[in-house]
């Protein structure tokens, strides 16, 4: 095959951040980390069924701060990719196209992906 | 697959996760603070092992199309992109499998 010297369109660099190429290229990142999250889960069940040393061993780093630190992360990945999920779903319906309803969509979003994240993490620690 | 089919299915798959993703990722949030007797206890539940089950299968299915989006997006050489198009489909059975075995059967 030659080379093909047809220019190409302009990439990503190009153009200004908007929220929603933001949202767009993290709702991607999002969803690969979930996948990882999967994986973390898949492990869990795994050492679950390896007995209870494993177990104690795997509730031990989960529970360190390097521990917490990736168990946050990985909630609030869920949790971004979880409610930007269903922005795209009205979207494919097709609702909420216009720029500024796809800006505050936006926003909302990543607020209470935030706030999602904290309240699962608060509730899911019994701290509340 | 064909696109629109790919799509279809990307959005069902979508719709069926979320939720399971979202509660199980809570329960095990919970279960970190809890031992070992509890967490048997958790996955001893006949409703529970087909909810992770569902998950995992449709889980790794929605991942699968996904990632074939993104290796065409940014994998240029054709014989990569079918290594990593395989990698990912030999992922998304094993995982699943795994799961299935190891909840019907050790736990």
């Amino acid at each position: 095959m030659t080379d093909n010297q047809n220019p190409l369109s302009p990439h990503l660099q190009i153009y200004r951040w908007h929220i929603s190429s933001l949202l767009s290229i993290t709702h991607r990142i999002s969803g690969v980390i979930n996948l990882f999250s999967l994986i973390l889960i898949f492990f869990w069940v795994l050492v679950l069924s390896l007995g209870e040393n494993h177990y104690e061993s795997f509730l031990l780093v989960i529970n360190s701060f390097v521990g917490k630190f990736f168990l946050i992360g990985f909630t609030w990945s869920m949790s971004f990719h979880l409610l930007s999920g269903i922005r795209h779903l009205i979207w494919d319906f097709g609702y909420g196209f216009e720029i500024k309803t796809a800006n505050i969509s936006g926003i909302i979003v990543i607020i209470s992906s935030l706030i999602l994240t904290v309240v699962f993490w608060l509730m899911g620690r019994g701290l509340i | 697959m064909k696109e629109t089919r790919k799509w279809i299915f990307h959005r069902i798959s979508a719709v069926i996760v979320a939720p399971l993703f979202a509660w199980l990722y809570f329960t095990l949030i919970s279960l970190s603070t809890k031992n070992y007797q509890e967490a048997i206890y958790f996955f001893e539940n006949s409703l529970v092992r087909i909810l992770v089950i569902v998950l995992f299968f449709v889980g790794f299915f929605h991942a699968k199309i996904s990632l074939n989006e993104i290796f065409n997006d940014y994998i240029h050489d054709p014989k990569i992109k079918n290594v990593a198009n395989i990698l990912s489909l030999i992922l998304s059975i094993i995982v699943p499998v795994i799961i299935l075995i190891l909840l019907v059967y050790k736990i």
